[in-house]
């Protein structure tokens, strides 16, 4: 019974989604809309206007900081607007442009904030904010379980969402760059193979899509669970071996954590970087078709910003 | 079977180990029974989500998209597109300019050869001109000395013969007038020693007056 009692914040908790609020779009009850409702304030989605505004407020005034007027002022970035930058002219250079070309600084707005939006999502949720914000979300939800904190991309519909806009801006381009040419690149080798091969590309750019879901997803969840794990070491020893095993393990866990901390804050990264990276590469197969026929090349030079806004 | 051997402490690890097993089982139990509860909406799953988050995600995305293509990335890629080109022109220019200097460079090097060239010709032509005027002007110097030498010579041989010839002259005189003296009256040896003395002075006095003639 003492091991139900400890063991009453599972170590999954961290990672849920806990709903504040739902309301009723007068739609009936299904996958998206369960009880025929939709979550309209959870942790996930605060933590998710938190990244927002700091995005909103922090990115633009280190890129102002820029427009001095100054020819060797602007060209020589400093201080955090420098740490953007360098971010920055990485993709653009040794990312995007190998695989993109001329595209490159069509689609790079859309890679930059692919990348530092879920980075800073991903960071958020390394803060401790769940016991610090509990009280605060209680005076207004007071039924709330949790408070706010937890990464949001560790919520597959979060993921998925980022995935699937990911997958619109490879067919909406493929389209608008190469038109018939894109379908036409789907149906490979002989005649009665090609609605075959067609299939298995159709799936497999679902399935790339889908792989962006789950591997930011899971990455984001396991190395949560992961901290929360061992930080239950504490308890289970303390049940099974006392109070002072369990200052010992204690010790060998907080530094153990420490460490994991670092490891987060580097997958935070990471995941970012993977997502941003593999959407680049998405886009370009879709944009920069490699015509292995006699066919030549086709592409729209000029066309409207890539950027959906 | 260890455990039974050591006795009492050795129960009290079995305890303890018995302990440990059921706080592990009670997570997992209760993980299990949160899963469940979560299918009746009561206790969210990992996978707990609906059109709201689809929404929520989209529209802060596209929000950020939207400010951050204006406001950030735009300025941003402006400062990385001008770096780039700034980079680029100033690698432009200097390899012109290096291009430049190199061939103002040859081309110094050659006027400075050339000029080199000149002020040896230069120098050597004028050491050739002293050397002409040094030799011309000890050439004459020597033929001028040699020339007032042979003069001087000539001059003295000529006093000389003006002298030899007036003493002959005068000496033949003086022997006439002697012997005329002698041949007009006798002469005591007094008397004789006086008209040498006499003699011996006029003669002085003519060398003397020829002397100063010359």
């Amino acid at each position: 019974m003492e091991g139900m009692l400890l063991a009453a914040t599972s170590p999954l908790d961290h990672v849920y989604q806990w709903t504040y609020q739902r309301i009723g779009i007068g739609a009936g009850d299904s996958v998206f809309t369960p009880g025929g409702q939709i979550t309209l304030v959870s942790n996930h989605i605060v933590m998710q206007i938190i990244a927002v505004l700091l995005l909103v407020l922090l990115i633009p005034s280190f890129a102002r900081m820029r427009l001095t007027g100054d020819t060797v002022r602007d060209l020589t970035p400093r201080g955090f607007g420098n740490f953007i930058e360098s971010i920055c002219a990485y993709f653009r250079e040794h990312v995007a442009r190998p695989v993109l070309n001329e595209h490159t600084d069509r689609f790079i707005p859309y890679i930059w904030t692919a990348f530092f939006y879920i980075l800073f999502v991903n960071l958020l949720g390394l803060l401790p904010l769940e016991p610090v914000t509990r009280g605060l979300v209680r005076s207004v939800y007071p039924d709330a379980h949790h408070g706010v904190g937890g990464a949001a991309t560790g919520n597959i519909w979060v993921t998925g969402t980022l995935a699937a806009c990911t997958l619109c801006m490879i067919i909406f381009n493929g389209f608008r760059y190469n038109g018939f040419a894109y379908v036409k690149h789907f149906f490979q080798g002989p005649i009665f193979i090609a609605p075959l091969i067609a299939l298995l590309e159709i799936v497999g750019l679902v399935a790339k899509c889908f792989a962006l879901t789950v591997r930011l997803f899971a990455n984001m969840v396991a190395g949560h669970v992961l901290l929360a794990v061992l930080m239950s070491f504490i308890s289970l020893c303390y049940v099974g071996f006392g109070a002072v095993a369990a200052t010992g393990v204690g010790i060998i866990v907080v530094l153990a954590s420490v460490a994991f901390n670092m490891l987060e804050i580097f997958v935070a990264f990471l995941q970012a970087f993977i997502f941003a990276f593999l959407t680049t590469l998405f886009i370009a197969q879709a944009v920069v078709i490699h015509h292995d026929h006699d066919e030549a090349p086709e592409r729209g030079s000029e066309g409207p910003a890539a950027v959906p806004q | 079977m260890a455990v039974y051997a050591s006795g009492t402490d050795g129960t009290m690890r079995l305890d303890r180990t018995r302990r440990l097993l059921g706080a592990a089982l009670g997570i997992l139990l209760l993980t299990v029974s949160q899963a469940s509860a979560a299918e009746n909406g009561e206790h969210p799953t990992l996978f707990t989500g609906d059109l709201g988050n689809i929404i929520w995600s989209l529209l802060t995305f596209v929000v950020v998209l939207a400010v951050l293509g204006k406001f950030a990335w735009g300025p941003i890629l402006r400062a990385l597109q001008k770096r780039e080109d700034f980079i680029r022109n100033s690698l432009d220019q200097a390899k012109k300019d290096r291009q430049d200097a190199q061939a103002r460079l040859g081309e110094y090097t050659e006027k400075l050869d050339a000029a080199r060239a000149e002020g040896t010709a230069i120098v050597q032509e004028a050491r050739r001109g002293a050397e002409e005027v040094k030799r011309k002007i000890e050439e004459d110097a020597r033929a001028e000395g040699a020339a007032m030498v042979e003069r001087a010579k000539r001059e003295i041989g000529v006093a000389t013969d003006t002298a030899i010839k007036e003493l002959y002259s005068v000496t033949a005189r003086l022997s006439t007038d002697v012997a005329s003296r002698i041949i007009r009256k006798e002469l005591d040896p007094k008397e004789h020693q006086r008209l040498i003395a006499e003699s011996i002075e006029e003669l002085q006095m003519l060398s003397h007056n020829g002397r100063d003639k010359n």
